[in-house]
């Protein structure tokens, strides 16, 4: 199929230009079997301009110190876990990390309830196991084996969710890098180059923690929620902007005014503390991630369009936003009454939205 | 310029530099050593080579007669200075301050101040000279041109995490040089002239020594002032710009400095942000071990503190660091890369365990010492000051002391008092007796100078060089570590007892961060009636309670938006206590008078207030707080009882609402006969089974009442139900007989004017 005509694109082949580019310009020392050297990951990865003048696009926006770590961490030979709170861009790192080093995003294992054994190691295909007997034909490959033999990286989405007997393959395989086949009376010993990068999330800690044994051999990076509320508040609006387009919202495009305080909200909750840094507030129980943020949004301006005069308002965003932050109707209505008394009333200009929340109450 | 002049431009607190200036010292021989340093504080340089004097220690100058004037020297082990100092004095090399002297910087401080009182008093105070020149942070300037997000970075990066350093001094020398060339001019005229005044004094200090006929001149000062040192023009100059400085009589000693001391900006104007992590560099010049024993040493530490640290992740941070110093092309890992390397490997991301990191090991807890005979710290030369001003000797003998606060000398002492102990000096102690309570004008304290005393004010002295301005510090500093709600609304009542307006501001803060995270109304409730007497009655100590104010209005809408859910599913015991926390809190509330804060208030009684909502003790109660204060009338109030003492309800809840809703009175039942009726009629319908459970509950209920009440009662259940009591006639007031006391009272009550009664 061609591939301008799949839905989403890998990473290496959305950006293979730039990657491209990237491997002309790269004469720094690459670590075995890598694509690109250390120094040219980062600069996939947060962006840059080449000495030739092309300039590589910014594929996280976030701290420069978290990529170099995790880049070391991947170039030690460690293996790499991306820990943060749902809607950070692990996986989004993790893709492009893969995509930069290896050249290959789609060794990938989707961790969850149900993962087995045979996927994080390796299964039989049961004709060939009949008709011949055990052999290296009759078994089929995960994306780990395949990883180890071809000195690729491989990915492992939401570790946390996979159970927790099957995780500990996980353990020998990361210390010894050989993975064993009894049946064969053989095994494969992973090339130079291969590695693991997962993602967790550290909401969902209590699913399947990780045993101590397997932390040890990951080194942990955790990304946060975005650091500056204008950074925030560039994703939203470029987020809301581009799904806008997707879901043909007749709505003018969203007032900044009405992003911004929807982004100050959220950070204010999330961090316990108003942004002149005056008062401190107490957290609800979500996440309020930007994502929510941004679907909070997109919610308002379908309102405002369907149903308002397609401007957003105050009172568009109202319900939703309260949707947002009340995940517990006891513990987490009292947080959001406390903010919208002590914080929201008191400021002058946001008497709409403080009487849009009270409406709803 | 003399040959025989050697500059070391060094930064202050610098281990790189401290080692580079030894081993140049080492070869140079030099037979003076001139240093940057206020030249009055010569007297005291002897001490440096005391065993009891143990860096960290602070050169410390005040004024004589007014200890507020003081400035910091301080000095680390690894401080380039110190070293210098104890490789002079070791070897008997004359050693010279050069640096202006402080009398010559007080004075010139002083008529600023002065000239600034004079031109607008109150622009004054809000203007503190900045210190955004470019000579107050050269190495951020120099960072930035490299690259680097701040100038210590680069400084440790380039110099202190380095070994080699025969070219360091010249190196530094020129990029001073051409640092001052492009900087531009001093934006404040008055630490222009500073500047100059110092570097013509210390010019003035070089010309000196050559004419003292010494042959190899070492001098150590801040890499900004090398450039201005390299050339000495014409004396006249310089002689011309020092003449006729004012003077004041300035006093030098050295006090204990601690770490955490040393990371803030102070006499230097140089702040380190890690002197733990210097020390260590100082320690360990060999850069392949310093990592690794860095590192050892904070797995020991995650260790003691019971965090789960092995071998194996040590030997992977280790590697890590290094790798991140590769990827960032440095030649070794620093602190950044060491400390990101712990919190991936070790801490899980988790930046948490971290802080320890940095309390521990970044900027460290080391505290210094100094000998006994050290000069008298200036907080002892102004608290005998103020001993002699409010004529309060120290005696070893007990005394009791009686102080009406309306009085300003016996404020003043009040305040004194109050101080010292928020500092720990505890020579006076107030007795709480029967005349003296807060809000009153009469404080009774029993005071006892003890010998150790001394020692508390020497440890004291780290706070600041008054009494006030260490009460301040002290206060601010508990009010930042404390947990506690009830501690903290106690330190703003001591804070407002102490007159120290400075730490209003940030004790209150301090308690208003915590009351806003506290998720336990009753912890809420239980700082309402203290933060409320201090609002109400803390102007009669002249303080400002605005703040207080402040905090108190958040207290109050958060319990009252808490309350319904805390007073959910209570038993027995825990609704009687929550019971006399709302008529605690009610009563405080009541006492502010403030609509807004009522009517939150008032709102969260009427949610408790339903029958269901809560224990039938504190639906009962939060009913009558609502009638007494008007909200409701006697028709809702009716309503409620009828619905508690309806028949469906189980009669111990109706009985424990009856409880709650007489409050100890049974006033209430003889003023309405419809009220008397439903619970007579109640307890008349009540069958002989129901009627013996409750009777203990219900004698309970009514022992409460007065004698008089009692046997109203009893003589009313005796007559007919529609037997009604006469409404006494209205009182007639006399408004000009009621107003003659009020002089009186005014005067007792030591309120100047009658416009204060409210």
């Amino acid at each position: 199929m061609e591939t301008s005509l799949v839905l989403r694109q890998h990473a290496e082949q959305q950006f293979a230009e730039e990657l491209d580019q990237l491997r002309k310009q790269d004469n720094r020392q690459r670590p075995g079997n890598w694509e690109l050297s250390p120094w040219a990951v980062v600069t996939y990865l947060l962006g840059g301009k080449l000495d030739n003048g092309f300039e590589v696009s910014a594929k996280y926006i976030g701290s420069r110190r978290l990529i170099e770590t995790a880049v070391a961490t991947l170039a030690t030979d460690r293996a790499l876990l991306l820990y943060g709170v749902p809607g950070t861009a692990k996986s989004w790192v993790s893709e492009h990390l893969a995509a930069a080093i290896s050249g290959d995003s789609t060794l990938i294992v989707q961790g969850t309830a149900g993962t087995s054994e045979e996927q994080m190691r390796y299964g039989w295909n049961y004709a060939q196991l009949l008709a011949k007997g055990p052999s290296r034909e009759a078994l089929v490959e995960s994306p780990l084996l395949r990883a180890m033999e071809r000195g690729k990286t491989a990915r492992i989405e939401e570790l946390t969710r996979i159970p927790a007997d099957v995780q500990d393959t996980l353990i020998t395989l990361l210390s010894e890098k050989t993975l064993p086949i009894p049946e064969l009376a053989s095994e494969v010993q992973a090339v130079r180059g291969f590695n693991v990068i997962a993602t967790a999330n550290n909401r969902d800690k209590g699913v399947n923690e990780l045993s101590s044994a397997l932390k040890r051999r990951f080194n942990t990076v955790v990304l946060p929620v975005p650091a500056s509320e204008a950074e925030e508040v560039a994703i939203v609006n470029k987020r809301v902007a581009e799904m806008g387009r997707a879901l043909e919202l007749p709505a003018e495009p969203p007032a900044l005014a009405e992003v911004r305080r929807v982004v100050q909200i959220f950070r204010e909750l999330r961090n316990g503390l108003t942004e002149d840094g005056k008062t401190k507030l107490k957290s609800p129980s979500g996440t309020l991630s930007t994502a929510e943020a941004i679907s909070v949004i997109n919610s308002g301006m379908a309102l405002a369009a369907h149903f308002g005069d397609g401007l957003l308002h105050a009172n568009d965003v109202a319900a939703s936003l309260l949707g947002a932050v009340i995940k517990d109707p006891v513990q987490d209505a009292v947080v959001w009454r406390e903010y919208l008394e002590t914080v929201v009333k008191e400021r002058s200009d946001w008497k709409d939205l403080y009487r849009a929340c009270r409406e709803i109450e | 310029m003399s040959d025989a002049i050697h500059l070391f431009g060094i930064r202050h607190h610098g281990p790189g530099c401290a080692r580079s200036l030894l081993q140049a010292l080492q070869a140079l021989q030099p037979d003076c050593l001139l240093i940057e340093g206020p030249a009055d504080a010569e007297a005291i340089l002897p001490f440096v080579l005391h065993e009891e004097l143990q860096p960290p220690v602070a050169l410390l100058l005040h004024a004589e007669d007014d200890p507020r004037q003081a400035s910091f020297y301080p000095f680390a082990e690894f401080s380039p200075e110190w070293q210098a100092l104890r490789f002079a004095r070791e070897r008997g090399i004359e050693t010279r301050f050069i640096d202006l002297p402080a009398a010559h910087q007080f004075a010139l401080e002083q008529a600023w101040r002065e000239e600034d009182a004079a031109a607008a008093p109150e622009a004054a105070a809000a203007t503190p000279e900045s210190d955004a020149g470019l000579s107050g942070d050269p190495l951020g300037w120099l960072g930035q041109a490299a690259g680097y997000a701040d100038g210590e970075a680069w400084w440790n990066h380039m110099v202190e995490e380095r070994c080699d350093g025969q070219q360091l001094f010249a190196a530094i020398a020129e990029a001073m040089q051409a640092l001052r060339e492009q900087a531009p001019a001093e934006r404040s005229p008055r630490r222009a002239r500073r500047e100059a005044l110092r570097e013509a004094h210390m010019r003035k200090c070089l010309r000196q020594a050559l004419k003292d006929g010494y042959q190899r001149i070492a001098v150590v000062c801040g890499a900004w002032h090398v450039p201005a040192l390299a050339s000495l023009p014409a004396a006249k100059v310089d002689n011309e710009l020092l003449k006729g400085l004012p003077k004041t009589r300035v006093a030098a000693t050295w006090a204990p400095w601690t770490y955490r001391n040393l990371c803030s900006a102070s006499g230097y104007g140089a702040g380190v942000d890690a002197p733990a992590w210097y020390a260590h560099l100082w320690r360990n010049p060999e850069p392949g071990q310093r990592a690794v024993t860095w590192l050892a040493r904070a797995a020991g530490l995650f260790r003691a503190e019971g965090l789960d640290c092995s071998s194996a992740q040590i030997i992977e941070a280790t590697r890590l660091a290094e790798g991140l110093a590769a990827l960032r092309e440095r030649p070794a890992p620093g602190l950044e890369e060491l400390c990101e390397a712990l919190q991936t490997t070790v801490c899980m991301g988790d930046a948490a365990p971290m802080r320890l990191i940095r309390d521990r090991l970044i900027v460290g807890d080391r505290l210094g010492t100094v000998p006994a005979d050290v000069p008298a710290v200036p907080l002892q030369r102004d608290l005998e000051q103020q001993q002699k001003s409010l004529r309060l000797k120290p005696q070893a003998a007990q005394k009791t002391l009686d102080l009406d606060l309306r009085e300003p000398g016996g404020l003043a002492r009040s305040h004194l008092l109050h101080r010292l102990n928020l500092l720990g000096i505890r020579w006076g102690e107030q007795t709480r007796g029967v005349v003296s309570s807060k809000g009153t004008f009469h404080e009774v304290w029993s005071l006892q100078w003890q010998p150790e005393l001394a020692v508390a004010v020497i440890e004291a002295s780290q706070w600041g060089s008054t009494v006030e301005s260490a009460a301040t510090a002290r206060a601010v500093a508990r009010a930042r570590s404390s947990e506690s709600l009830a501690e903290l609304s106690e330190l703003v009542d001591d804070v407002l007892l102490a007159n120290l307006p400075q730490a209003v501001a940030p004790v209150t803060r301090a308690l208003e961060d915590l009351a806003s995270l506290a998720t336990d109304v009753t912890q809420l409730l239980d700082a309402v009636p203290a933060l409320t007497r201090i609002a109400r009655y803390g102007n009669v100590r002249q303080t400002d309670t605005g703040m207080v104010r402040h905090v108190l209005d958040g207290l109050i809408t958060r319990a009252a938006i808490g309350l319904s859910a805390a007073c959910a599913a209570l038993h027995e015991d825990a609704a009687s206590a929550m019971r006399e926390r709302i008529r605690a809190a009610d009563a405080a509330i009541r006492l502010l008078d403030d609509p807004a804060r009522s009517q939150d208030w008032q709102q969260a009684l009427g949610r408790i207030a339903a029958f269901g909502a809560s224990h039938g003790l504190i639906c009962g109660q939060a009913a009558r707080l609502l009638f007494d204060a008007d909200a409701e009338d006697l028709d809702a109030c009716a309503v409620r009882m009828n619905l508690a003492l309806s028949r469906s309800v189980e009669p111990a809840a109706a009985a424990a609402w009856l409880e709650g809703f007489l409050d100890q009175s049974a006033l209430i039942l003889m003023h309405d006969p419809r009220l008397w009726s439903m619970v007579d009629g109640w307890l008349a319908a009540l069958s002989d089974d129901h009627f013996e459970r409750i009777v203990a509950l219900l004698r309970r209920t009514f022992s409460t009442f007065s004698a008089a009440e009692r046997r109203e009662l009893g003589e009313r259940a005796r007559r007919p139900a529609a037997a009604t009591v006469a409404a006494p006639a209205a009182t007639r007031w006399d408004p000009q007989r009621a107003a003659l006391p009020l002089p009186l009272l005014a005067r007792l009550l030591g309120l100047s004017n009658d416009g204060a009664f409210s």
